[in-house]
């Protein structure tokens, strides 16, 4: 999670912003068109952080929405007037997003390197569409004669031409861009957005659309970036598709990485650091007029090393290292309030006809069966049966080839998972699925805010209490309450599969599915986590894989045998264990298993 | 109707040049798992190697013989300095070593070579055009190039698909961790792969090197075509590939000749199409 700066960061950018401002007041015209440039292109590379820090996503085509920016100055502006200040901003901002927006629907349906190059792409596109034909005068590029400037009533107040007004237009464009950005980290659908970063499976899987608010965070980026290319187009005047090119998207990945991504502050130190080492590397006064020639080498050579010694970026440099919080390791049994919760009826669980084929293959055939509320049903079966693909397919995780699924009376077959997740049906999966750097709080926040999750809730404070007394009863059920503070990652195996459950039922779901819940734990973990189980059926239903015998033939109301995808018997725990044809297919040759052993 | 078969020899051939360049980007990234941007520079690089070798045996082709062992070699080097490091690490960190070698590449070319444009002659037994039909000539060395390009390619394919090495790169590029347990050096494979794509992407350089010469930033509209191969014929696979450039190769020459503002656009139009209707590319796995 982003963080308040620690002080010594505060301290830093502190003097760095007094710096900044004394600037013009002492220096000339050379020095203070300069840090404009520099303060526009740190405006520019924090609107990246955002995508690729925050949200995760490697944008390699972010120089297109700067280059919007830029040219929609150029568009607004009249052939021998000036455009108005906030005409010619607000049209970079919207031109900027505008691009993004579409681009986004796109690019944000694709994920990795395939994110990486449709983005690249189409910011290689809107390069040649702006190169290759006349929109605004091709590949020379064009002029805006007259800078923007604002007047009231002929008195001019605000004029980009002057080029004092003008620098502190962009400072103070860049620290509002940062507090804007900052407080959108910090809310809840900032959260949403490092929670995507981290696992975005699991984010699906608690409800979240997380394609929206991808395609938000790119929206917003892209209009920030509109707003610093719009700056951009007042410095000289003049636009060029060279500023779509991939090597300024590329330019500014390196500035974000260089800096400290997922920080804010680092890609803005990142963007004065590049900024200074080429300034540096090109004055032959410093380094001699050899390295000043190919200043373009050592900026090279200085991002290898940076890539393969420091993983963190400059801002690991200013943070302090934080002293480890070793919580207290003994969590509190589950259920110890098991009368203070009324009972309460949960939903059932019914599919029809079930059947999956993957490449003629059948891996799920025709599976007719109803989970009853209120009950632990274990779903058991020899490897390779189709337990993890039948899950699948009632989560949503994967589409059916045909057959229906149904949650009480409402049918959900071929819902996304996200929209399934929200009908009531949450799920853990085979290997622990958390967002380790998250304390356990702020995981069980995460699955709590799902409840009204509504993309444009910034703020967190109108739902506070009902969502924190969500969590504290998720904690004490699942027994978590002492260790709220704990960061995930660094609990015990049976601490995160508590964790998990304990998300679940943050999320409000009624239809837990939990795949091996028990899988990798010593037998004092899983005698916990069958009590957790029992006693959450008195408010849930619950449907599990497992393959630990004992434990499945302690916990489950019901058991379903599935072999070779189709659905052998379901029956209690009893007939189960009594039924000839299940014995031969599995329990028997597992018998059989180890008696040989 | 001569004007649209020209065309259609403009747009294999080109496609076919791009395949060499694809082909090898491709492999390093469906085998190594590593976004190579400095693949350009290699492309940039047979260029200008074409050009000084040239000058040294008077023949591209001769030029040609001693270019590729040479680009190995230089393939060998930067796996070992750079690439190894890159394994396992996320996209991010890739990309940008890789950006930063470009710059190292580009800077590189403005020290040895200058920032001016140089032709290369194509050999003089092949300087000629032959005439196809009545008022229809072509440039020999184009079509010896669309030979030199298809045998090429076959060659890959047999060596993928018939030899033991092959195997063991099919293998590599399915599972790499199993390809481990079984007993084989992964890094000799990597290493291997990895300078296979360079020669790939400088033998591509050096054979354009006669039509297009050799300038700054000749890498740059090879790359992103790459990608866009790599993108819209799957990862990690060859027959993608030699399918995704002839497609570019035509789509590019035709949109030269019927909308010539829109034919750069018209590709990258042509691959969201692709991705919107299978994700993975034509022949990537699912």
């Amino acid at each position: 999670m982003l963080t308040r700066p620690n002080p010594s960061v505060v301290i830093f950018f502190l003097i760095l912003l007094a710096v900044l401002v004394a600037l013009p007041l002492v220096a000339g015209t050379y020095p203070v068109k300069l840090m404009t440039r520099v303060i526009i292109l740190a405006t520019f590379v924090l609107s990246l952080d955002l995508l690729i820090g925050i949200t995760g996503l490697v944008s390699f085509g972010h120089g297109a929405f700067f280059g919007c920016g830029a040219y929609a100055v150029y568009f607004v502006s009249p052939e021998s007037e000036a455009a108005n200040v906030f005409v010619a901003l607000g049209a970079g901002v919207a031109l900027g997003g505008a691009a993004a927006f579409v681009v986004g629907a796109f690019a944000t349906l694709t994920r990795g390197f395939y994110f990486i190059m449709v983005t690249l792409a189409a910011g290689q596109m809107m390069f040649s569409l702006f190169h290759d034909t006349d929109i605004a005068k091709g590949s020379d590029g064009a002029f805006v004669n007259v800078k923007p400037e604002l007047t009231f009533y002929g008195a001019s107040l605000l004029d980009f031409s002057d080029w004092r007004q003008f620098y502190y237009v962009c400072l103070l464009a860049l620290v509002a861009a940062y507090f804007v950005l900052f407080g959108l980290v910090r809310s809840p659908f900032g959260r949403v957005l490092q929670g995507i970063r981290a696992n975005e499976v699991r984010m699906s899987a608690l409800g979240y659309d997380t394609y929206r608010y991808k395609l938000a965070a790119f929206t917003v980026a892209g209009m920030l970036a509109g707003l610093a290319g719009a700056l951009f187009a007042s410095i000289d005047g003049f636009v060029t598709p060279e500023l779509f090119n991939w090597h300024q998207s590329g330019l500014a990945i390196m500035m974000v990485v260089l800096g400290g991504a997922g920080t804010l502050y680092g890609p803005i130190i990142g963007a004065f650091a590049y900024a200074m080492l080429e300034e540096v590397l090109k004055s032959a006064s410093i380094v001699g007029p050899l390295i000043a020639d190919h200043w373009r080498l050592g900026t090279g050579l200085t991002l290898v090393v940076a890539v393969l010694m420091s993983p963190e970026g400059l801002a690991g440099f200013l943070s302090w290292k934080r002293p480890r919080v070793i919580g207290d390791p003994s969590g509190a049994p589950p259920g110890q309030n098991i009368s203070s919760r009324p009972l309460r009826l949960a939903k059932a669980l019914l599919t029809s006809g079930l059947s999956k084929n993957f490449d003629g293959l059948r891996a799920i055939s025709d599976i007719s069966t109803v989970f009853e509320a209120n009950k632990v049903h274990a779903i058991i079966g020899p490897n390779g049966a189709g337990k993890t693909t039948f899950i699948n397919l009632l989560s949503g995780a994967i589409k059916a080839t045909a057959g229906q699924v149904l949650i009480d009376d409402q049918d959900v077959t071929g819902w996304p998972a996200h929209r399934i997740a929200r009908a009531g049906l949450g799920r853990s999966f085979q290997l622990t699925n958390i967002f380790p750097r998250f304390s356990v709080r702020e995981n069980c926040a995460l699955a709590a805010q799902t409840h009204k999750a509504s993309l444009w809730r910034l703020r967190d404070r109108p739902y506070q209490a009902p969502e924190a007394r969500a969590i504290d009863r998720a904690l004490s059920v699942a027994g978590l309450t002492e260790r709220g503070s704990s960061v995930a990652g660094r609990m015990s195996n049976g601490e995160q599969r508590q964790l998990e459950i304990a998300m679940l039922i943050a999320s409000g779901a009624d239809l837990l599915v939990l795949d091996e819940p028990l899988a990798g734990m010593g037998p004092e973990e899983t005698q916990r986590v069958v009590s957790l189980l029992r006693d959450l059926v008195r408010d849930h239903t619950i449907i599990l894989i497992e393959h630990d015998m004992d434990a499945v033939f302690a916990v489950a109301d019901t058991l379903t045998v599935l072999v070779q995808g189709k659905l052998l018997a379901q029956g209690s725990p009893d007939e189960i264990r009594a039924d000839r044809a299940v014995l031969e297919a599995y329990l028997g040759r597992q018998a059989e298993v180890g008696a040989v052993a | 109707m001569s004007l649209i078969f020209i065309q259609l020899l403009n747009g294999l051939q080109s496609g076919l040049l791009i395949f060499l360049a694809a082909s090898g980007l491709t492999l390093v990234f469906g085998i190594l798992g590593v976004i190579n941007l400095s693949h350009g520079s290699f492309y940039m690089l047979g260029a200008y190697l074409a050009l000084t070798l040239t000058g040294i045996f008077g023949d591209v082709f001769l030029a040609l013989a001693f270019g590729i062992p040479l680009a190995f070699l230089c393939g060998f080097l930067i796996e070992f300095l750079f690439i190894r490091h890159l394994y396992n690490r996320d996209h991010l960190q890739q990309v940008l070593l890789t950006f930063a070698l470009i710059l190292i590449f580009n800077e590189f070319q403005q020290v040895v070579w200058g920032s001016y444009p140089h032709a290369i002659p194509a050999p003089s037994y092949l300087a000629d055009s032959v005439r196809l039909t009545e008022g229809l000539s072509y440039p020999v060395y184009r079509l010896a190039l669309m030979a030199i390009c298809l045998a090429l390619a076959l060659a890959m394919g047999l060596v993928i698909q018939k030899t033991r090495v092959g195997r063991l790169i099919r293998a590599a590029e399915s599972n790499r961790e199993m390809v481990e347990v079984l007993g084989f050096d992964s890094r000799m494979i990597f290493r291997l792969v990895f300078a296979a794509g360079t020669a790939l992407a400088v033998t591509a350089g050096m054979l354009a090197a006669p039509i297009e010469s050799a300038y700054p930033g000749v890498g740059d509209r090879v790359l992103i075509l790459s990608f866009v191969i790599v993108v819209i014929g799957g990862i990690g696979s060859i027959r993608g590939a030699f399918i995704g450039s002839l497609l570019i190769g035509l789509a590019d020459a035709f949109g030269k000749v019927f909308m010539p503002q829109f034919s750069s656009v018209m590709i990258y139009a042509l691959m969201a199409l692709v991705l919107v209707m299978r994700p993975t590319g034509l022949f990537g796995r699912t």
